[in-house]
């Protein structure tokens, strides 16, 4: 009884809470209507601030807050970071102590180190700021309530900034300290450079929100172009994708000439620090950031880093200013252009096609799912081939042995997991109209298989390229690139069943106007996290084995198959049972989305 | 002199039920010549002068009246109007959770063909969540629904059939166009080939939605999605339409014209369940009326009946007293 009261005190207490925050931002609402519209209102800031992190703090409300996702998320972050922090600290270690001109310089190493470093911040956080100045002005579904409230554009932009520059100041934050805390592990540092770190954290969203709002229009207005040519925007965000992971082979190759070198040091000879100097020498911001926290040029890095910050920040504010009144209209108006045949196909399908077809428009029609799921199985094989490519040499330099069939799969399997991790939306994705289909006349199979089936479509493809593209290059013999085909297939329909279970189990429907899923759940961390298991266990297992075998001098040879087979068989039979196991009770029953 | 709601045709001060169109309502008030209401509700001959009427209502439909000769004589079961059991919930229970209130406590009613069911009630008494239990969308606890002789718990896909539904919130395939979404639910309710030209046609004389039909429905506006929810939802004929709030951001002349799709529907022998809070709407539209309160039936009306026996019964006076009395607790 004691425990009920106190609940109950406590609801009233939180409702009671609720209704006088309710009145404050109705009383700010009321002041802003009745007072002149030109001024900024610094309470109606503060209310559209409060409303952000309210809404913010509402994921963690019990009932609503999925712990065991916050929890993954929070460990694949800290891994992600601990994993930079070892290797970085290792190469901070071996770069200092290169010499020039027959000697070391620490100063000049430093600088190039966190020129290097800050520009790829710089560069993260300006594409991080684009992205937010997108949805806080262009797409965040307050803005259509804005829009019909009596608070004056000034008074909003400076909300819509202030909550841009405190996401960039938490990057910043993460990013920064992250670097500077393992460069000062390595080297020894004084208590300046701490206050210049944290300065720097301050000062680098200024710099960044900057260029971002330079950008965003532009963005805004190629994203305005390609929303509904869906064709093109595949084309031009594969190609986008394509030309990244061509980078990230070329920095692969450099990796592997690094490696397979004789040594650290004789790679950054006299030519490469050159080189490395005169680059490092165009980077700027970055470059007058470094010279602050080396100390090689601090005076000419902090009127830089003022100017920049200026300039910065008065562009961002006459950009946003301007665009603002646009982007609050765009986000009311909604014209679709008539692109399609004006026809009533009169083809009748079987369900289960008409849910294929169905699924597939979903995705495609939908520019962040076309890109995680269509554009990311398109470039898989050369994921995959870029990464053979190095690892295949790698081993081969470092171990004297062959094993590009398991290392093949292995690959082939990780990466079909990682494509693969779009399913875990297969769900979710749905919304209310999971409902709808439930009320249709469609048999709880169809629905699930029709969702599996596109996945495995997708994934088929991607998986065939990969192995035509391992068999064309001379990695694999036909029958092994045969093999590995089936295996990573067999592998990523248990990956897509696991998927889609665990999403039907935790489902959670999106609640904004369009219904797309803008936010990472625990569901797409813990599929992360058992997909990767699950390409270690098979595809890493043969590697780790066939290594073991050919260093005491024996073969693995046809156990290769049978081990990666069964192992594959077994994973995927139980995925089946897992994905099949009480599901018609289950559909039948389904109350949850969380809408 | 009276007037019919319905028909408009002039009524003898003690007529009950009109002899044009057989519509017993005719005793709802009628409204002044020349007003836009009395277009509206009244017939043509009750619209104002051409420079005061705006153009879309000059334009509405009235051969299209309920309720007509014709459409009686069409109707397979004559003078009793209504046929075999469509619809039958027996002791409905439903809740969200183990944990929560009962959202519906032991409701019971039954809709035969030819039928139009309201189901009323205010925001939150539990009418959308046994429509919802009705379509099989939610589970329930407790009781029995059985559509057209299927229960929705044994044989869901041969219950769903049989239905056509439109929810609350207009839920659609935003990222199809219109002619996708019929596309789609054609084949999910397996409408032959031929047919679905032919039906099409129909439907987007009822509903007007015109050339949008080939966008996006993501650019569609309220309205929109709500013709051409109603519009999958009738591809397939259904044996009962289902309906939740239907008459909610429709403009008025689309209004009228489901109104009296509504009325034609039933009349080839379908059954029609609605819920609403609307009250004209539903003393309109409705022969019977389930009144739910907090989850619970508490009545169940006979529209026609009662209209028959008093003529000047305020159905929005008395649903507004019945609601009191509970609030009082008399």
């Amino acid at each position: 009884m004691n425990k009920q009261k106190v609940r109950e005190n406590k609801e009233r207490a939180a409702r009671a809470a609720e209704a006088a925050q309710a009145a404050e931002t109705a009383q700010a609402m009321e002041t802003a209507q009745t007072a002149e519209m030109s001024g900024v209102k610094p309470r109606i800031v503060k209310a559209l601030l409060r409303k952000g992190r309210e809404e913010r703090r509402s994921m963690f409300k019990a009932g609503q807050f999925d712990f065991f996702g916050f929890l993954l998320r929070l460990l694949l972050a800290a891994a992600i970071v601990a994993l930079f922090v070892i290797f970085f600290g290792r190469f901070v270690g071996v770069y200092i102590d290169v010499k020039t001109d027959g000697k070391t310089n620490l100063v000049a190493r430093a600088t190039e180190l966190f020129t290097i470093l800050y520009s790829a911040v710089i560069l993260g956080m300006v594409i991080g700021g684009v992205g937010q100045l997108g949805r806080e002005l262009f797409s965040a579904d307050d803005m259509k309530i804005f829009s019909a409230m009596p608070i004056n554009a000034r008074t909003l932009f400076i909300a819509k900034l202030l909550s841009v520059y405190k996401a960039q100041f938490t990057i910043a934050v993460v990013a920064v300290m992250t670097v500077n805390a393992t460069f000062a592990w390595k080297v020894g540092v004084t208590a300046a450079f701490w206050v210049i770190s944290a300065a720097m954290c301050f000062l680098l969203p200024l710099i960044t929100i900057g260029i971002a709002a330079v950008i965003v229009p532009l963005f805004q207005a190629v994203k305005r172009f390609l929303r509904e040519r869906y064709v093109l925007l595949f084309i031009v965000i594969t190609a986008l994708l394509g030309v990244g992971i061509w980078l990230y082979s070329i920095l692969l190759g450099g990796v592997k000439e690094l490696l397979l070198g004789n040594s650290l040091e004789d790679f950054f000879n006299e030519q490469v620090m050159n080189a490395i100097a005169s680059v490092c020498s165009y980077l700027y911001p970055a470059r007058w950031l470094a010279g602050i926290i080396a100390g090689s040029d601090p005076i000419w890095g902090w009127v830089g880093l003022a100017a920049v910050a200026i300039v910065g920040i008065t562009l961002s504010i006459l950009i946003i200013r301007r665009i603002l009144v646009r982007a609050l209209q765009a986000r009311n108006q909604s014209s679709s252009p008539a692109l399609f045949r004006n026809s009533f196909i009169t083809v009748r399908k079987k369900k289960f096609v008409a849910l294929l077809k169905r699924e597939f428009l979903l995705i495609f029609r939908t520019p962040s799912y076309m890109f995680s799921y269509f554009s990311v199985a398109f470039i898989m094989p050369l994921m995959v081939y870029f990464c053979m490519d190095v690892g295949a040499s790698l081993i081969d330099k470092l171990v004297g042995i062959d094993c590009k069939l398991e290392l093949a799969l292995f690959l082939t399997i990780l990466f079909g997991a990682l494509t693969n991790i779009f399913c875990a939306t297969n769900i979710s994705r749905d919304g209310e109209m999971f409902y709808a289909v439930k009320a249709m006349p469609i048999n709880f199979k169809t629905v699930f298989f029709s969702k599996i089936a596109l996945c495995l479509i997708v994934t088929a493809i991607s998986q065939v390229a990969s192995a035509v593209m391992l068999f064309a290059s001379g990695m694999t013999g036909l029958a092994n690139a045969l093999f590995i085909c089936v295996i990573g297939l067999l592998f990523s329909f248990a990956t897509i069943a696991v998927a889609t279970r665990y999403d039907f189990n935790h489902a959670k429907f999106s609640t904004e106007d369009d219904g797309e899923i803008k936010e990472s759940s625990g569901t797409v961390s813990m599929v992360i996290v058992v997909g990767m298991l699950l390409s270690f266990v098979v595809g890493g297992v043969v590697l780790l084995l066939n290594i073991l075998f050919q260093l005491r001098g024996m073969a693995l040879g046809y156990l290769t198959y049978i081990i990666s087979g069964g192992l594959v068989l077994i994973v995927a039979g139980l995925a089946l049972f897992y994905l099949l196991f009480r599901l018609k009770k289950k559909y039948y029953e389904f109350s949850g989305g969380g809408i | 002199m009276k007037y019919c709601t319905y028909c408009g045709a002039a009524l003898d001060d003690k007529a009950v039920v009109c002899p044009r169109c057989f519509c017993a309502t005719n005793t709802r008030p009628i409204y002044q010549k020349g007003s836009v209401r009395g277009a509206l509700y009244c017939g043509p001959q009750f619209a104002a002068p051409v420079v005061n009427i705006p153009q879309p209502l000059q334009q509405i439909p009235y051969t299209q009246t309920p309720y007509t000769q014709t459409a009686y004589a069409q109707s397979p079961y004559g003078a009793d109007r209504f046929g075999k059991e469509v619809v039958k919930v027996q002791g409905l229970y439903k809740r969200y959770s183990k944990k929560a209130d009962w959202a519906v406590t032991d409701v019971s009613f039954t809709c035969r063909e030819g039928e139009i069911v309201g189901l009323l009630g205010h925001n939150g008494a539990g009418k959308s969540t046994t429509l919802k239990c009705l379509e099989g969308m939610l589970p329930y606890e407790r009781g029995e629904i059985k559509i057209a002789g299927y229960d929705i718990r044994k044989q869901p896909e041969a219950a769903k059939a049989q239905m056509g539904f439109v929810t609350d919130n207009h839920a659609t395939f935003i990222k199809m166009t219109g002619v996708q979404y019929l596309n789609f639910m054609a084949d999910v309710y397996e409408v032959p080939s031929g047919e679905r030209m032919k039906r099409l046609k129909e439907l987007d004389a009822i509903f007007q939605l015109g050339k949008p039909i080939s966008n996006l429905i993501s650019s569609y506006s309220h309205g929109m999605r709500q013709k051409i929810c109603m519009m999958g939802s009738l591809i397939h004929r259904p044996k009962l339409w289902i309906l939740d709030e239907p008459m909610t951001g429709l403009d008025p002349r689309t209004m009228r014209a489901v109104q009296d799709f509504m009325h034609r529907y039933v009349a080839e022998g379908n059954a029609i369940i609605f819920s609403s809070h609307a009250l004209n709407t539903v003393a309109k539209l409705c022969d019977r009326v389930v009144l739910i309160r907090r989850g619970r039936q508490v009545n169940e009306l006979d529209v026609k009946s009662i209209y028959a026996s008093n003529p000047n019964f305020d159905f929005e006076e008395y649903f507004l007293r019945n609601e009191q009395a509970e609030s009082e607790g008399k």
